[in-house]
């Protein structure tokens, strides 16, 4: 669910930005707009210019013959202007001079006249008023080239301009805060289900959601997915049942005729009327199918491991004890090789170890111990020394089985995981099940001579991390 | 009545199995042995015989052999050994959950069998003894372990064994010519783990060696299993 409210964070600041980001940009468009077209029209000199235009033509006002007159400078900057019309008012509101005034303005001006066109229009010509000395200069421009509008602000607004400008901002941003955490909310709840579907579908558990709302087809489209999944490993455990049971089955009827075997050459290997050579020849059937009964059992074991039919059997017991009942064990049963090859073990254990206690399955670590030490021997039939160390690695605990012997090649430890199984690494591959199962895992030692020990590490807890294999 | 004595019914479908049966207990002394190829044959033989005790196969044809348990334990509490080739631990656990004295699985080493046997026999028909058994007087060489007198007995005089190194003699005994580890020791002696009594249990051993070996430096029979633990030779 950390995940969707990440997704709904993200979402929000996103819309938020954009709508800030969009309405920053309309603010700088509009500004360039305005002032493109004012100056595309020209209308900039008669907001800007003109009131300058107009001082100068002022400034070539003159009393003449007939009264009131423009200077040529003047007049030609009448001409070049954008005005269409021009007239002078003295202090009685009578016109006393005049240029390309048109017919229908009148002559004669009251205070009232002036008030209203000095503001407004003059017979719909838009007009600007000049005072000069004692003089009113009226210029008129072309008709529909400008709108006049009058803007009356109270001074308190004036005042407050920028404090009103921050309300509104902040108005405006509490609006689409509001909008954008409602919308995100929205979406918050119509995706939590399908977000919650989506963890119980990784967790392997059945999805049921309703396929209702907004997301009701993403629903839709996940319970399916979960029924899929469920049957595919309904049809996956099925198979996997039906070949450790077809395994257990298998091995069960070979363990009948193994018994016999087992028990007539053992009778064979001890039986004086025998010469020694048939002798020692029953002793190696009896040898090998001990073997073969030991590669039954690790069949079992490794096939219901791989399917997690197998349940752990915890116990508190110390390592160290179990090394040293595994390396007696093997003492007890005959240790001696096939031409009475010899083997030594050296059991290396740190004091610190002698105190650790751990809960784990004991027996199936100990059988996994017991194949290590087993490898060692069954590969080096003429006989080696075997170093078994116990100690700590980090949280967990390793027993570590060296020999000078052959030792592990490199091509099993290349291959360990190669779908070709290979029968003689089996044991390795349960050693290494074992471990799995215990939360650790088996590890591989490179000897100076570039071939391999092998070492078992697990979790001091022995908690059990089942993984799928 | 002496084990030996006893006589035993194995069950199990397979001729050749049976045949071996008989033979592996033959071979270690025992004289009466009846054996059935199915249920329904056994139950008549188990009522027309009154064996001593049962070795029971779990598959048989038509009725199988914790059924066949049940019927027997109906009628007698000898006790029965479960000899089958399903090594499940399910199996394992319902077989001695039924109130089976033991369960051994297919292919087994025929000393095994005849040593399980045999234990179970001596528990079920020789208890009381079993005490006395731990208290009978053993010999290493020419020295005889007197464990009721805690004793060494050697030319005529007695040398006296403290509680603990008796039982450490008494487990390597048990386990003759078998390693014993620290840890099984230290646990029949002091019933703890090995930490803490390394020197302790090295010190009992080297007094046990001053007491039964001609020459404690070279031990003829407390061995040491170096790493390991110690181990008490046979004859």
């Amino acid at each position: 669910m950390k995940g969707l409210f990440r997704i709904i964070r993200r979402y929000s600041l996103a819309a938020g930005l954009i709508t800030l980001v969009i309405l920053f940009c309309n603010g700088i468009l509009l500004m360039g707009i305005g002032y493109f077209t004012a100056w595309q029209e020209g209308a900039d000199k008669y907001y800007g210019i003109s009131v300058r235009l107009m001082e100068q033509i002022g400034e070539g006002f003159g009393t003449g013959g007939e009264g009131y007159m423009l200077n040529e400078k003047g007049r030609k900057l009448l001409e070049g202007s954008e005005f269409v019309w021009a007239m002078a008012l003295d202090t009685e509101g009578a016109v006393v001079w005049e240029w390309r005034l048109p017919e229908e303005i009148p002559e004669q001006y009251s205070i009232q006249d002036v008030a209203s066109f000095s503001k407004w229009y003059l017979l719909d010509y838009p007009v600007k008023v000049l005072v000069k000395g004692e003089l009113l200069l009226v210029f008129g421009c072309s008709p529909g080239m400008v709108t006049r509008h009058n803007l009356v602000v109270s001074s308190v607004l004036v005042e407050h301009a920028p404090d009103y400008i921050k309300l509104v901002i902040t108005a405006n941003l509490l609006v689409i805060a509001v909008f954008v955490l409602c919308f995100g909310y929205r979406f918050y709840v119509s995706m939590k289900p399908v977000a919650q579907g989506i963890e119980n579908l990784a967790a392997q558990k059945p999805v049921r959601l309703k396929e209702k709302g907004a997301a009701g087809e993403l629903a839709g489209k996940l319970n399916e997915a979960s029924e899929l999944i469920l049957e595919q490993n309904r049809v996956i455990a099925k198979r996997d049942c039906a070949r450790t049971e077809w395994i257990a089955g298998v091995s069960h009827d070979i363990r009948t005729p193994l018994s016999m075997i087992v028990g007539y050459s053992d009778r064979l290997s001890k039986d004086g009327t025998l010469s020694k050579e048939n002798r020692m020849l029953a002793e190696n059937i009896r040898r090998q199918s001990l073997i073969i009964r030991q590669l039954i059992a690790d069949l079992n074991l490794t096939s219901k491991l791989a399917y997690q039919a197998q349940p752990l059997k915890r116990s508190r017991f110390q390592p160290a004890a179990l090394v040293r009942s595994c390396a007696a064990d093997f003492y007890n049963e005959g240790l001696e090789g096939e031409q009475g090859a010899e083997y030594e073990f050296e059991i290396a254990i740190k004091e610190e170890m002698e105190q650790v206690w751990i809960e784990a399955d004991g027996e199936l670590l100990a059988r996994a111990v017991r194949n290590l030490i087993g490898n060692s021997i069954r590969h080096n039939p003429e006989g080696c020394r075997i170093k078994v160390t116990v100690e700590e690695q980090g949280k967990g605990i390793r027993i570590l089985v060296e020999d000078t012997g052959t030792g592990i090649s490199e091509n099993i430890v290349q291959n360990m995981d190669a779908p070709d199984s290979n029968v003689h690494i089996m044991g390795l591959r349960l050693t290494e099940q074992i471990a799995k199962v215990h939360g650790g895992r088996l590890e591989f030692v490179r000897r100076e001579d570039g071939r391999y020990d092998a070492g078992i590490c697990f979790l001091r807890s022995g908690q059990n991390q089942r993984s799928i294999h | 009545m002496e084990p030996f004595e006893c006589k035993i019914m194995a069950v199990d479908d397979h001729m050749g199995i049976l045949k071996m049966i008989d033979a592996i207990l033959r071979e270690n002394g025992y004289t009466k042995i009846i054996s059935a190829g199915d249920a329904k044959e056994a139950m008549g033989l188990f009522l027309r015989e009154q064996p001593d005790m049962v070795i029971l196969d779990i598959m048989l044809p038509g009725e199988d052999g914790f059924s066949l348990f049940g019927k027997i334990r109906g009628k007698s509490d000898v006790p029965i050994l479960f000899l089958s080739a399903k090594d499940e631990d399910a199996d394992r656990i319902f077989g001695l959950g039924l109130g089976a004295d033991d369960y051994m699985t297919k292919p087994f080493l025929p000393e095994e069998l005849a040593l399980r046997v045999g234990a179970i026999l001596r528990r079920t028909y020789h208890a009381p003894e079993m005490q006395k058994e731990r208290e009978k007087t053993f010999f290493l060489g020419e020295r005889e372990i007197l464990p009721e007198r805690a004793a060494v007995r050697y030319m005529g005089r007695e040398i006296s064994l403290t509680a603990k190194e008796l039982m450490l003699l008494i487990k390597l005994n048990e386990n003759r010519g078998r390693i014993v580890t620290f840890d099984a020791l230290c646990a029949a002696v002091w019933g703890d783990s090995y930490y803490g009594y390394e020197n302790t249990l090295m010190v009992h051993i080297r007094h046990l060696r001053e007491k039964i070996e001609a020459d404690p430096s070279h031990p003829r029979w407390i061995l040491t299993a170096r790493g390991l633990g110690y181990r008490l030779a046979k004859e």
